[in-house]
Protein backbone atom coordinates (compact mmCIF):
# COMPACT_ATOMS: atom_id res chain seq x y z
CA UNK A 1 0.00 0.00 0.00
CA UNK A 2 2.83 2.33 0.89
CA UNK A 3 4.03 2.66 -2.69
CA UNK A 4 0.56 3.79 -3.72
CA UNK A 5 0.61 6.78 -1.45
CA UNK A 6 2.80 9.01 -3.54
CA UNK A 7 0.94 8.69 -6.84
CA UNK A 8 -2.33 9.14 -4.96
CA UNK A 9 -1.03 12.32 -3.40
CA UNK A 10 0.10 13.59 -6.78
CA UNK A 11 -3.31 12.87 -8.21
CA UNK A 12 -4.94 14.73 -5.38
CA UNK A 13 -2.68 17.72 -5.83
CA UNK A 14 -3.15 17.89 -9.57
CA UNK A 15 -6.88 17.51 -8.97
CA UNK A 16 -6.79 20.54 -6.72
CA UNK A 17 -4.78 22.51 -9.22
CA UNK A 18 -7.22 21.65 -11.98
CA UNK A 19 -10.06 22.93 -9.83
CA UNK A 20 -8.23 26.06 -8.97
CA UNK A 21 -7.38 27.04 -12.50
CA UNK A 22 -11.04 26.44 -13.39
CA UNK A 23 -12.46 28.76 -10.80
CA UNK A 24 -9.90 31.50 -10.98
CA UNK A 25 -10.79 32.35 -14.55
CA UNK A 26 -12.90 35.38 -13.80
CA UNK A 27 -15.19 35.37 -16.78
CA UNK A 28 -17.06 32.58 -18.51
CA UNK A 29 -17.04 32.07 -22.27
CA UNK A 30 -20.16 32.55 -24.35
CA UNK A 31 -21.01 29.30 -26.09
CA UNK A 32 -22.90 28.71 -29.31
CA UNK A 33 -22.66 30.32 -32.70
CA UNK A 34 -21.78 33.97 -33.22
CA UNK A 35 -22.13 36.33 -36.15
CA UNK A 36 -20.17 39.43 -36.93
CA UNK A 37 -22.50 42.34 -37.66
CA UNK A 38 -21.16 45.41 -39.37
CA UNK A 39 -22.85 48.66 -38.64
CA UNK A 40 -22.03 52.27 -39.19
CA UNK A 41 -21.66 54.40 -36.10
CA UNK A 42 -20.83 58.12 -36.48
CA UNK A 43 -19.67 57.54 -40.03
CA UNK A 44 -17.30 54.76 -38.99
CA UNK A 45 -17.85 51.10 -39.79
CA UNK A 46 -17.76 48.94 -36.70
CA UNK A 47 -17.90 45.21 -36.37
CA UNK A 48 -19.95 43.87 -33.55
CA UNK A 49 -20.38 40.26 -32.55
CA UNK A 50 -23.87 38.96 -32.04
CA UNK A 51 -24.01 35.89 -29.90
CA UNK A 52 -26.61 33.24 -30.19
CA UNK A 53 -29.38 33.43 -27.62
CA UNK A 54 -31.97 30.94 -26.38
CA UNK A 55 -34.97 31.22 -28.75
CA UNK A 56 -38.23 32.53 -27.33
CA UNK A 57 -40.33 29.95 -25.54
CA UNK A 58 -43.42 29.76 -23.40
CA UNK A 59 -44.27 26.78 -21.23
CA UNK A 60 -46.41 25.99 -18.23
CA UNK A 61 -44.88 25.00 -14.91
CA UNK A 62 -46.06 22.73 -12.08
CA UNK A 63 -48.19 25.55 -10.66
CA UNK A 64 -49.81 26.23 -14.05
CA UNK A 65 -47.85 29.46 -14.33
CA UNK A 66 -46.62 30.45 -17.78
CA UNK A 67 -42.85 30.71 -17.89
CA UNK A 68 -41.31 32.45 -20.87
CA UNK A 69 -38.23 34.46 -21.72
CA UNK A 70 -39.63 37.53 -19.99
CA UNK A 71 -40.27 35.76 -16.70
CA UNK A 72 -36.54 35.15 -16.58
CA UNK A 73 -35.40 38.71 -17.16
CA UNK A 74 -32.69 39.76 -14.72
CA UNK A 75 -32.07 36.15 -13.75
CA UNK A 76 -29.44 33.60 -14.55
CA UNK A 77 -30.76 30.07 -14.82
CA UNK A 78 -29.81 26.44 -15.16
CA UNK A 79 -31.82 24.28 -17.56
CA UNK A 80 -32.03 20.55 -18.04
CA UNK A 81 -34.22 17.95 -19.73
CA UNK A 82 -35.74 15.01 -17.90
CA UNK A 83 -38.88 12.96 -17.38
CA UNK A 84 -40.39 11.86 -14.11
CA UNK A 85 -40.39 8.12 -14.84
CA UNK A 86 -36.87 8.00 -16.22
CA UNK A 87 -35.05 5.10 -14.58
CA UNK A 88 -31.55 5.88 -15.78
CA UNK A 89 -29.77 9.19 -15.26
CA UNK A 90 -32.61 11.43 -14.10
CA UNK A 91 -32.60 10.62 -10.38
CA UNK A 92 -28.90 11.51 -10.18
CA UNK A 93 -29.54 14.68 -12.15
CA UNK A 94 -32.40 15.57 -9.82
CA UNK A 95 -30.18 14.94 -6.83
CA UNK A 96 -27.53 17.28 -8.22
CA UNK A 97 -30.08 19.90 -9.25
CA UNK A 98 -31.44 19.71 -5.72
CA UNK A 99 -27.97 20.62 -4.42
CA UNK A 100 -27.94 23.65 -6.70
CA UNK A 101 -31.49 24.55 -5.65
CA UNK A 102 -30.60 24.32 -1.97
CA UNK A 103 -27.52 26.46 -2.43
CA UNK A 104 -29.36 29.30 -4.22
CA UNK A 105 -32.72 28.93 -2.50
CA UNK A 106 -34.33 32.32 -2.03
CA UNK A 107 -31.94 34.10 -4.40
CA UNK A 108 -34.22 36.04 -6.79
CA UNK A 109 -31.46 36.17 -9.40
CA UNK A 110 -31.31 32.41 -9.87
CA UNK A 111 -33.90 30.13 -11.46
CA UNK A 112 -33.94 26.49 -12.49
CA UNK A 113 -35.87 25.07 -15.45
CA UNK A 114 -36.43 21.35 -15.88
CA UNK A 115 -38.13 20.55 -19.17
CA UNK A 116 -39.96 17.25 -19.34
CA UNK A 117 -39.45 15.38 -22.59
CA UNK A 118 -42.42 13.10 -21.86
CA UNK A 119 -45.42 15.48 -21.91
CA UNK A 120 -47.86 12.59 -22.39
CA UNK A 121 -47.15 11.21 -18.96
CA UNK A 122 -45.79 14.26 -17.17
CA UNK A 123 -48.94 16.34 -16.90
CA UNK A 124 -49.11 19.36 -14.59
CA UNK A 125 -50.35 17.33 -11.59
CA UNK A 126 -47.60 14.75 -12.16
CA UNK A 127 -44.97 17.47 -12.30
CA UNK A 128 -46.45 19.12 -9.23
CA UNK A 129 -46.25 15.89 -7.27
CA UNK A 130 -42.70 15.25 -8.46
CA UNK A 131 -41.65 18.73 -7.35
CA UNK A 132 -43.27 18.32 -3.96
CA UNK A 133 -41.72 14.94 -3.39
CA UNK A 134 -38.33 16.44 -4.21
CA UNK A 135 -39.02 19.10 -1.60
CA UNK A 136 -39.53 22.00 -4.02
CA UNK A 137 -42.41 24.09 -2.76
CA UNK A 138 -41.54 27.61 -3.92
CA UNK A 139 -41.46 29.05 -7.43
CA UNK A 140 -37.74 29.10 -8.08
CA UNK A 141 -37.46 25.70 -9.75
CA UNK A 142 -39.88 25.30 -12.63
CA UNK A 143 -40.83 21.90 -14.01
CA UNK A 144 -42.00 22.77 -17.48
CA UNK A 145 -44.56 21.14 -19.71
CA UNK A 146 -44.59 21.82 -23.44
CA UNK A 147 -45.43 19.98 -26.64
CA UNK A 148 -42.78 17.39 -27.36
CA UNK A 149 -41.81 18.84 -30.74
CA UNK A 150 -41.44 22.31 -29.30
CA UNK A 151 -39.27 21.09 -26.45
CA UNK A 152 -37.06 19.03 -28.77
CA UNK A 153 -36.69 21.97 -31.10
CA UNK A 154 -35.78 24.29 -28.24
CA UNK A 155 -33.20 21.78 -27.10
CA UNK A 156 -31.72 21.34 -30.53
CA UNK A 157 -31.69 24.93 -31.69
CA UNK A 158 -31.22 26.56 -28.33
CA UNK A 159 -29.66 24.79 -25.42
CA UNK A 160 -27.77 22.02 -27.18
CA UNK A 161 -26.77 23.83 -30.34
CA UNK A 162 -23.18 23.92 -29.18
CA UNK A 163 -23.11 20.13 -29.14
CA UNK A 164 -22.33 18.30 -32.33
CA UNK A 165 -25.49 17.21 -34.08
CA UNK A 166 -24.07 13.75 -34.65
CA UNK A 167 -23.66 13.35 -30.91
CA UNK A 168 -23.62 9.68 -30.01
CA UNK A 169 -24.93 10.08 -26.48
CA UNK A 170 -27.54 7.38 -25.84
CA UNK A 171 -31.02 8.85 -25.96
CA UNK A 172 -29.78 11.71 -28.13
CA UNK A 173 -28.59 15.11 -27.04
CA UNK A 174 -31.92 15.96 -25.47
CA UNK A 175 -31.37 13.22 -22.97
CA UNK A 176 -27.67 13.66 -22.52
CA UNK A 177 -27.79 14.82 -18.92
CA UNK A 178 -26.50 18.32 -19.61
CA UNK A 179 -27.04 21.18 -17.19
CA UNK A 180 -26.95 24.39 -19.24
CA UNK A 181 -26.05 27.68 -17.61
CA UNK A 182 -27.74 30.72 -19.19
CA UNK A 183 -27.13 34.37 -18.34
CA UNK A 184 -29.70 37.16 -18.09
CA UNK A 185 -29.22 37.99 -21.78
CA UNK A 186 -30.04 34.39 -22.66
CA UNK A 187 -26.51 33.54 -23.72
CA UNK A 188 -25.26 30.05 -23.00
CA UNK A 189 -22.35 30.37 -20.58
CA UNK A 190 -21.60 26.77 -19.76
CA UNK A 191 -22.63 23.14 -20.20
CA UNK A 192 -21.99 20.51 -17.55
CA UNK A 193 -22.57 16.81 -17.15
CA UNK A 194 -25.44 16.74 -14.66
CA UNK A 195 -24.59 13.20 -13.61
CA UNK A 196 -21.04 14.08 -12.53
CA UNK A 197 -20.35 15.35 -9.02
CA UNK A 198 -17.29 17.36 -9.97
CA UNK A 199 -18.86 19.05 -12.98
CA UNK A 200 -21.87 20.02 -10.92
CA UNK A 201 -19.57 21.60 -8.35
CA UNK A 202 -17.79 23.46 -11.13
CA UNK A 203 -21.19 24.66 -12.31
CA UNK A 204 -21.94 26.12 -8.89
CA UNK A 205 -18.59 27.91 -8.87
CA UNK A 206 -19.30 29.24 -12.34
CA UNK A 207 -22.72 30.42 -11.20
CA UNK A 208 -21.00 32.51 -8.55
CA UNK A 209 -18.68 33.97 -11.18
CA UNK A 210 -21.65 34.73 -13.42
CA UNK A 211 -23.64 36.31 -10.59
CA UNK A 212 -20.71 38.59 -9.86
CA UNK A 213 -20.51 39.54 -13.53
CA UNK A 214 -24.24 40.32 -13.65
CA UNK A 215 -23.89 42.47 -10.56
CA UNK A 216 -21.05 44.46 -12.14
CA UNK A 217 -23.12 44.98 -15.27
CA UNK A 218 -26.00 46.34 -13.23
CA UNK A 219 -23.71 48.69 -11.34
CA UNK A 220 -22.27 50.03 -14.56
CA UNK A 221 -25.68 51.02 -15.82
CA UNK B 1 16.26 -8.70 21.29
CA UNK B 2 12.96 -7.27 22.41
CA UNK B 3 12.33 -5.86 18.98
CA UNK B 4 13.01 -9.22 17.50
CA UNK B 5 10.39 -10.84 19.67
CA UNK B 6 7.81 -8.22 18.81
CA UNK B 7 8.65 -8.55 15.16
CA UNK B 8 8.47 -12.28 15.04
CA UNK B 9 5.30 -12.43 17.07
CA UNK B 10 3.75 -9.83 14.81
CA UNK B 11 4.80 -11.96 11.89
CA UNK B 12 3.34 -15.12 13.39
CA UNK B 13 0.15 -13.33 14.26
CA UNK B 14 -0.37 -12.00 10.77
CA UNK B 15 0.39 -15.44 9.42
CA UNK B 16 -2.26 -16.95 11.63
CA UNK B 17 -4.78 -14.31 10.57
CA UNK B 18 -3.86 -14.97 6.97
CA UNK B 19 -4.35 -18.72 7.43
CA UNK B 20 -7.55 -18.10 9.30
CA UNK B 21 -8.96 -15.95 6.53
CA UNK B 22 -8.01 -18.50 3.91
CA UNK B 23 -9.36 -21.36 5.88
CA UNK B 24 -12.66 -19.62 6.42
CA UNK B 25 -14.46 -20.48 3.23
CA UNK B 26 -17.70 -18.84 4.26
CA UNK B 27 -15.90 -15.60 4.78
CA UNK B 28 -14.22 -15.78 1.39
CA UNK B 29 -17.58 -16.42 -0.21
CA UNK B 30 -19.08 -13.49 1.63
CA UNK B 31 -16.22 -11.21 0.52
CA UNK B 32 -16.68 -12.28 -3.08
CA UNK B 33 -20.46 -11.79 -2.98
CA UNK B 34 -19.99 -8.38 -1.40
CA UNK B 35 -17.35 -7.20 -3.88
CA UNK B 36 -19.27 -8.44 -6.93
CA UNK B 37 -22.47 -7.11 -5.42
CA UNK B 38 -21.08 -3.61 -5.27
CA UNK B 39 -20.52 -3.78 -9.03
CA UNK B 40 -24.06 -5.02 -9.66
CA UNK B 41 -25.31 -2.23 -7.45
CA UNK B 42 -23.42 0.39 -9.47
CA UNK B 43 -24.98 -0.80 -12.69
CA UNK B 44 -28.53 -1.61 -11.63
CA UNK B 45 -29.37 0.31 -8.49
CA UNK B 46 -27.11 3.28 -7.87
CA UNK B 47 -28.84 5.55 -10.40
CA UNK B 48 -31.83 5.61 -8.13
CA UNK B 49 -30.76 4.61 -4.66
CA UNK B 50 -27.50 6.62 -4.92
CA UNK B 51 -23.95 5.73 -3.93
CA UNK B 52 -24.52 5.82 -0.20
CA UNK B 53 -27.95 4.20 -0.40
CA UNK B 54 -29.49 7.52 0.56
CA UNK B 55 -32.21 7.52 -2.10
CA UNK B 56 -33.76 10.74 -3.38
CA UNK B 57 -35.92 12.93 -1.15
CA UNK B 58 -39.48 11.53 -1.00
CA UNK B 59 -39.22 10.02 -4.46
CA UNK B 60 -36.89 7.08 -3.96
CA UNK B 61 -36.47 5.37 -0.58
CA UNK B 62 -33.12 4.99 1.11
CA UNK B 63 -31.73 1.51 1.70
CA UNK B 64 -30.74 2.39 5.23
CA UNK B 65 -33.81 1.15 7.11
CA UNK B 66 -32.30 -1.99 8.62
CA UNK B 67 -35.52 -3.02 10.33
CA UNK B 68 -37.46 -2.81 7.09
CA UNK B 69 -34.81 -4.80 5.26
CA UNK B 70 -34.73 -7.46 7.95
CA UNK B 71 -38.48 -7.80 8.22
CA UNK B 72 -38.85 -7.96 4.46
CA UNK B 73 -35.76 -10.05 3.84
CA UNK B 74 -37.73 -12.83 2.16
CA UNK B 75 -39.36 -10.40 -0.27
CA UNK B 76 -36.21 -8.60 -1.42
CA UNK B 77 -35.41 -10.92 -4.36
CA UNK B 78 -38.95 -10.44 -5.69
CA UNK B 79 -38.62 -6.65 -5.29
CA UNK B 80 -35.57 -6.75 -7.53
CA UNK B 81 -36.92 -9.25 -10.06
CA UNK B 82 -40.47 -7.93 -10.38
CA UNK B 83 -39.95 -4.31 -9.47
CA UNK B 84 -42.30 -2.33 -7.27
CA UNK B 85 -45.26 -0.20 -8.12
CA UNK B 86 -47.61 -0.02 -5.18
CA UNK B 87 -46.95 2.36 -2.38
CA UNK B 88 -44.50 1.29 0.25
CA UNK B 89 -43.78 2.71 3.69
CA UNK B 90 -40.17 3.09 4.80
CA UNK B 91 -38.99 5.02 7.81
CA UNK B 92 -42.45 6.45 8.26
CA UNK B 93 -42.55 7.91 4.75
CA UNK B 94 -44.81 6.68 1.98
CA UNK B 95 -43.29 6.16 -1.45
CA UNK B 96 -45.37 5.73 -4.58
CA UNK B 97 -42.87 5.65 -7.37
CA UNK B 98 -41.89 2.88 -9.71
CA UNK B 99 -38.97 0.56 -9.33
CA UNK B 100 -38.25 -1.24 -12.60
CA UNK B 101 -38.26 -5.05 -12.80
CA UNK B 102 -34.89 -6.67 -13.47
CA UNK B 103 -36.19 -9.92 -14.89
CA UNK B 104 -32.90 -10.73 -16.54
CA UNK B 105 -30.73 -10.48 -13.49
CA UNK B 106 -29.51 -13.99 -12.63
CA UNK B 107 -30.25 -15.35 -9.16
CA UNK B 108 -26.55 -15.26 -8.30
CA UNK B 109 -26.37 -11.56 -9.14
CA UNK B 110 -29.50 -10.87 -7.11
CA UNK B 111 -27.86 -12.71 -4.21
CA UNK B 112 -24.69 -10.66 -4.60
CA UNK B 113 -26.41 -7.32 -4.83
CA UNK B 114 -28.63 -8.12 -1.85
CA UNK B 115 -25.57 -9.18 0.12
CA UNK B 116 -24.05 -5.83 -0.73
CA UNK B 117 -27.17 -3.85 0.16
CA UNK B 118 -27.92 -5.65 3.42
CA UNK B 119 -24.31 -5.15 4.56
CA UNK B 120 -23.74 -1.56 3.49
CA UNK B 121 -25.22 1.82 4.37
CA UNK B 122 -25.25 0.89 8.06
CA UNK B 123 -26.80 -2.56 7.52
CA UNK B 124 -25.04 -5.65 8.78
CA UNK B 125 -27.03 -8.78 8.03
CA UNK B 126 -24.55 -11.29 6.62
CA UNK B 127 -24.57 -13.15 3.34
CA UNK B 128 -27.69 -13.48 1.20
CA UNK B 129 -27.06 -16.88 -0.32
CA UNK B 130 -27.99 -17.75 -3.89
CA UNK B 131 -30.00 -20.76 -2.63
CA UNK B 132 -32.08 -18.47 -0.47
CA UNK B 133 -32.65 -16.19 -3.47
CA UNK B 134 -33.70 -19.06 -5.74
CA UNK B 135 -36.04 -20.33 -3.09
CA UNK B 136 -37.69 -16.92 -2.65
CA UNK B 137 -37.91 -16.24 -6.37
CA UNK B 138 -39.99 -19.41 -6.79
CA UNK B 139 -42.53 -17.97 -4.40
CA UNK B 140 -42.93 -14.46 -5.86
CA UNK B 141 -46.48 -13.56 -6.67
C1 LIG C 1 -35.61 3.57 -11.38
C2 LIG C 1 -35.19 3.71 -10.03
C3 LIG C 1 -34.82 2.47 -9.21
C4 LIG C 1 -33.87 1.52 -9.50
C5 LIG C 1 -32.95 1.45 -10.70
C6 LIG C 1 -33.87 0.61 -8.38
N1 LIG C 1 -34.81 0.99 -7.46
FE1 LIG C 1 -35.22 0.08 -5.68
N2 LIG C 1 -36.77 1.34 -5.41
C7 LIG C 1 -37.11 2.39 -6.23
C8 LIG C 1 -38.35 2.97 -5.75
C9 LIG C 1 -39.06 4.16 -6.39
C10 LIG C 1 -38.76 2.22 -4.64
C11 LIG C 1 -40.04 2.41 -3.86
C12 LIG C 1 -41.14 1.68 -4.62
C13 LIG C 1 -42.53 2.09 -4.28
O1 LIG C 1 -42.78 3.28 -4.07
O2 LIG C 1 -43.41 1.21 -4.30
C14 LIG C 1 -37.71 1.21 -4.42
C15 LIG C 1 -37.71 0.30 -3.37
C16 LIG C 1 -36.67 -0.57 -3.09
C17 LIG C 1 -36.57 -1.41 -1.92
C18 LIG C 1 -37.54 -1.48 -0.76
C19 LIG C 1 -37.56 -0.23 0.02
C20 LIG C 1 -36.29 0.10 0.75
O3 LIG C 1 -35.85 1.26 0.63
O4 LIG C 1 -35.70 -0.75 1.41
C21 LIG C 1 -35.42 -2.12 -2.02
C22 LIG C 1 -34.85 -3.13 -1.04
C23 LIG C 1 -34.81 -1.75 -3.30
N3 LIG C 1 -35.60 -0.81 -3.90
C24 LIG C 1 -33.64 -2.28 -3.77
C25 LIG C 1 -33.16 -2.06 -5.04
C26 LIG C 1 -32.05 -2.78 -5.63
C27 LIG C 1 -31.24 -3.85 -4.93
C28 LIG C 1 -31.90 -2.28 -6.88
C29 LIG C 1 -30.89 -2.74 -7.93
C30 LIG C 1 -30.98 -4.12 -8.34
C31 LIG C 1 -32.90 -1.24 -7.09
N4 LIG C 1 -33.65 -1.16 -5.95
C32 LIG C 1 -33.03 -0.49 -8.25
C33 LIG C 1 -36.42 2.84 -7.33
C34 LIG C 1 -35.42 2.12 -7.95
Amino acid sequence: MEYLKFPMLMMLISGFMACKSGSSSKSLPILGSREPITKVVNGKTEVDTVYQTIPRFSFMDQDSVIINNDSLNNKIYVADFFFTTCPSICPIMSKHMLEIYNKYKGNPEVAILSHTIDPKHDTIPVLKKYAEKLGVKDNQWHFLLGAQDTVYQLAKEGYMSFAAQDSTVPGGITHSGYFILVDSKKHIRGAYDGTDDEQVHQLMKDMDVLLAEEKNLKNEK
Amino acid sequence: MRNKIILSSAFTLSFVIFLGACGNEANVKYQRYYADGSQVYKIYCENCHMSKGEGLADLIPALTDTTFLRENRAKLPCFVNNGLKDSIQINGKIYQSLMPAEKNLAAIDVAKVLTYVTNSFGNNQGIYDVKEVENQLNQCN
